[in-house]
């Protein structure tokens, strides 16, 4: 079996892991590939199924091969009879979490109900195919498809889905009582979709975000927080970690044991972290250059509290894309000097074809979305939660939509969708210009995007980097991710760990699952790199505390107090801003 | 603190502040969850009830930062922000002041708080009111600034409710500073700039819908048939200058609430936070003092 073969085994396998009790639970919606989420925010999640232009070249292609159409709806009809008289062999994939109730398999009714079902979603979704559309027409009814076979799943219907039957019975109709309790709730507010997670389940700072450290900068933009060494000698070169805009930054301090600063700072590293202002209609001209000065802001603090003259800098998803672009304007400046060693997680700066969504983006949908934002100042991050729910309708919707609301239970109290239902708005500014960025693919040609004034030209930044994808990561393909090593200029180490966007992120030490790729060489295409990478047990976050603390310098006596005479103290972390809706 | 703080503070040039930090929180009550800033009491207050501040209407906690620094640091105080406002999530549906005060000392006792003062300014004012009403055990003193008794009070000027019917001030610092004068009256007529920085330098806007809410919620209410039930010893404070609230209504509370005083100050709507530093005191002495169960004098 080749390389790619078993690639492409464990990004399946990864995606069919779904499960939210998972140990590592894998990626549940969150950011980007900027470029569709953000241009499909400026229409409601219902726009987004209607099939348009692509449904009518569909239709079309598919009339020209009456032939083709007429042997899968023949295929479909023998099918459904052979279903009919007990006879098929239609059975359910592994890893489909749906038909886990005894009756699916022994009563003949049940299924019956579900290899019809079963049958047919396969025939609608092979149509698809038939039709030979290009690629992002295929992609847009592939997925408009897709979400209405899901939708129509016998398990959606409470008097399809034996396992809601039994719980009627046992509750004497409690469950649709309290299921109907909880559907006013959820979709009396935005996101209208089911909650996938009590309001209550975590709090903030309580059991969250629980590394000690104190605020020593508070901006109007972001406030930084300094991290208590946990050692007694610590790295001279600060680390500052720049999160995504768009959510919350304590993914990377989840909880005790599940966190990444704690990790980083328990290998020794001084570690600053940003975290951004929740913006609101006030702030809507805070665009890309505001978010890079700010990070210079946080730059020139940790190196004043240090007394040192670099940084390391880590920026994630969206906000890795503004790390890169003020790694441009600082070559542009020939500042380079104030970073010693830069790295990138699930970042996608090539977005010529990131993943499935690119596919939707067209200049229309993307004007369309910036005018609304504009209108209202903010992107509210409510609306991005509901198309991303959409994405992946049967483990983000129709699975809460059981639970809540046909069983009548709480959802379980998970972690990572605590965070994920705790959004960020992006002020109209920035939602321009990300969009912008995506439309002209500016990071990739020299001169296209700008920062601060200079033209970003990513080949003349020379600065070591590390950078970070998840091999299951359907928002940011890991091949997209891969691209940053062929644009930038310095010696670039890829890793590509297990599981998707968040799951990547989120990768604790002990978990015997975990493993990650990496390579000594870079070669243009992913293939090769596959070819040629070796597999290690373990979480790349030790690889990376590694690589990062022997780019910070020497070791010294660890910081007596926070903060400086320059910077004192404001309050503890996990700060103000982190607790605004 | 269930943190241990491995930091050291051995550094003369930073000062703590001699009480106990303030911090922000997360609280959820009865399924909304609402952006909440405790600074727990220390010292001689560590065992006496904390002050409850409520905001006038659209604005987040932040805008009592001046009044709460003019306080003495040791003094426990709750902030926090109307569902819908600020940092607090909207509540699915309209609510009365009613639901929100139950609301509200549902979220003190979250807190671990049973018994607190409470201080409303504006709108604020309208829900001490009713909370000293509604959990009269709850409730040991209230102070109302620059507040109403609801639909039945002397009204400001058509000009001023006009104004006040939509939250564009909070979302337009030029709108603001424009009409800062207009509303707030006292140095905001000399100043506007300092009322628009007020309202904006850190506080959060929230959705338009939860202001609506607020508004929605105080029409038809009236305090005044029940200002007879208010036990607490009580002090009502108003501005000579206040084109909101004027000056009468302050008078009224105060004739009509057994245990109340009346404290007029030279100033406008928002003297409280503009001017703390002279209002401050006023406040702490009434909350201060000894309980005694005689009838407070009115003055007048």
């Amino acid at each position: 079996m080749s390389t790619i073969q078993r690639i492409e085994q464990e990004r399946s396998r990864d995606h069919g892991r779904l499960d939210a009790t998972d140990v590592d639970p894998d990626d549940h919606a969150l950011e980007t590939p900027m470029d569709m989420i953000l241009a499909d925010a400026g229409q409601s999640p219902l726009r987004r199924m209607v099939p348009g232009m692509s449904g009518v070249r569909a239709v079309a292609s598919l009339a020209t091969k009456p032939r083709t159409v007429a042997r899968r709806t023949a295929g479909l009809a023998a099918e459904l009879v052979r279903v009919g008289v007990g006879r098929s062999e239609v059975a359910p994939a592994r890893s489909d979490k749906r038909w886990g109730d005894e009756a699916w398999e022994k009563n003949p009714f049940f299924k019956r109900t579900m290899q019809g079902y079963l049958a047919w979603g396969e025939a609608m979704r092979e149509l698809v195919d038939d039709a030979d559309l290009d690629w992002a027409d295929g992609q847009r009814m592939g997925f408009i498809v897709d979400n209405i076979v899901e939708a129509l799943a016998p398990t959606n219907a409470p008097v399809l889905n034996p396992t809601v039957l039994k719980r009627t019975i046992d509750t004497g109709g409690g469950n649709f009582l309290n299921g109907g309790r909880r559907f006013l709730r959820d979709y009396a507010t935005a996101p209208r979709v089911p909650s996938m997670v009590e309001s209550d389940a975590f709090s903030v700072g309580e059991d969250l975000a629980m590394t000690p450290g104190k605020v020593v900068l508070r901006t109007e933009l972001f406030e930084l927080i300094e991290y208590a060494p946990q050692t007694d000698k610590v790295r001279t070169i600060p680390l500052l970690i720049v999160p995504p805009t768009i959510n919350k930054y304590y993914i990377i301090d989840l909880a005790p044991e599940r966190s990444m600063v704690e990790h980083l700072v328990r290998s020794g590293l001084q570690v600053y972290v940003m975290s951004w202002r929740n913006p609101d209609s006030r702030h809507a001209d805070w665009n890309l250059d505001a978010y890079g000065a700010a990070i210079l802001e946080a730059m020139d603090a940790a190196n004043q509290i240090t007394r040192t003259t670099s940084v390391s800098l880590l920026g994630i998803c969206s906000g890795g894309i503004i790390t890169s672009m003020l790694m441009g304007h600082l070559a542009a400046t020939d500042q380079l000097d104030k970073v010693s060693a830069y790295s990138l997680m699930v970042t996608v700066l090539d977005q010529g074809r990131a993943g499935t969504t690119s596919a939707l983006l067209s200049h229309k949908v993307a004007a369309a979305a910036v005018a609304r934002s504009e209108e209202k100042g903010y992107l509210d991050g409510r609306t991005l939660a509901e198309i991303f729910a959409w994405l992946r309708p049967t483990d983000l919707i129709w699975r809460y939509w059981i639970n809540n609301y046909l069983m009548g239970r709480p959802p379980k109290a998970f972690d990572i969708l605590y965070w994920n239902a705790d959004p960020v708005r992006m002020t109209a500014g920035m939602h321009h210009d990300f969009l912008d960025l995506a439309l002209r693919n500016a990071l990739v040609e020299p001169g296209k995007g700008h920062m601060l004034g200079s033209l970003v030209d990513l080949s003349q930044v020379t600065t070591e980097n590390y950078v970070v994808a998840g091999i299951a990561d359907h928002l940011c393909s890991w091949e997209s991710c891969y691209q940053s090593t062929q644009m930038l200029g310095g010696p670039s180490t890829f890793v590509l760990s297990t599981s998707g966007h968040i799951a990547a992120m989120v990768n604790p030490p002990g978990n015997p699952k975990a493993s990650f790729r990496t390579s000594e060489e870079n070669p243009p295409t992913t293939q090769e790199w596959l070819e040629q990478a070796s597999k290690k047990k373990g979480t790349w976050w030790d690889d990376y505390a590694g690589w990062v603390g022997d780019r910070s310098g020497e070791w010294r006596g660890k910081p007596v107090k926070a903060g400086s005479s320059e910077y004192p103290p404001v309050c503890d972390a996990p700060g103000t801003f982190v607790h605004d809706r | 603190m269930s943190r241990t703080d491995v930091m050291e503070h051995e550094d003369p040039t930073i000062e703590e502040p001699p009480g106990a930090p303030e911090r922000v929180r997360q609280v959820t009550v009865r399924g909304i969850s609402a952006r909440v800033s405790v600074r727990p009491g220390t010292g001689p207050y560590t065992d006496a009830p904390p002050l409850l501040l409520c905001n006038g209407i659209g604005i987040s906690f932040e805008a009592f930062g001046p009044f709460v620094e003019a306080l003495d640091p040791r003094r426990g105080v709750v902030r926090f922000d109307v569902p819908g406002v600020g940092g607090s999530a909207p509540p699915p549906f309209p609510y009365t002041i009613a639901a929100l005060s139950s609301w509200v000392t549902a979220l003190m006792a979250k807190l671990g708080y049973r018994e607190f003062d409470v201080l409303g300014i504006s709108w604020g004012g309208g829900l001490a009111q009713q909370l000293a009403v509604q959990s009269r055990r709850r409730v040991r003193r209230v102070v109302l600034v620059a507040t109403g008794t609801g639909a039945l009070m002397v009204p400001a000027n058509p000009k001023v409710l006009g104004i006040m019917a939509t939250p564009r001030r909070h979302r337009d610092p030029g709108y603001a500073a424009e009409v800062a004068g207009t509303i707030y009256g006292g140095t905001m007529r000399t100043h506007p700039e300092q009322g628009a920085a007020l309202l904006h330098s850190m506080t959060r806007a929230g959705p338009k819908r939860g202001y609506y809410y607020q508004l929605l919620a105080m029409t038809g209410w009236s305090s005044l048939p029940f200002l007879k039930l208010i036990r607490q010893p009580t002090l009502v404070m108003g501005g000579d200058d206040d084109p909101i609230i004027p000056a009468v209504n302050p008078r009224m509370q105060a004739r009509l609430i057994p245990r109340a005083r009346l404290h007029l100050y030279d100033g406008g709507h928002i003297s409280l936070m503009t001017e703390a530093e002279q209002l401050a005191p006023v406040v702490e002495t009434f909350l201060d003092e000894q309980d005694t169960n005689d009838s407070d004098t009115h003055a007048d």
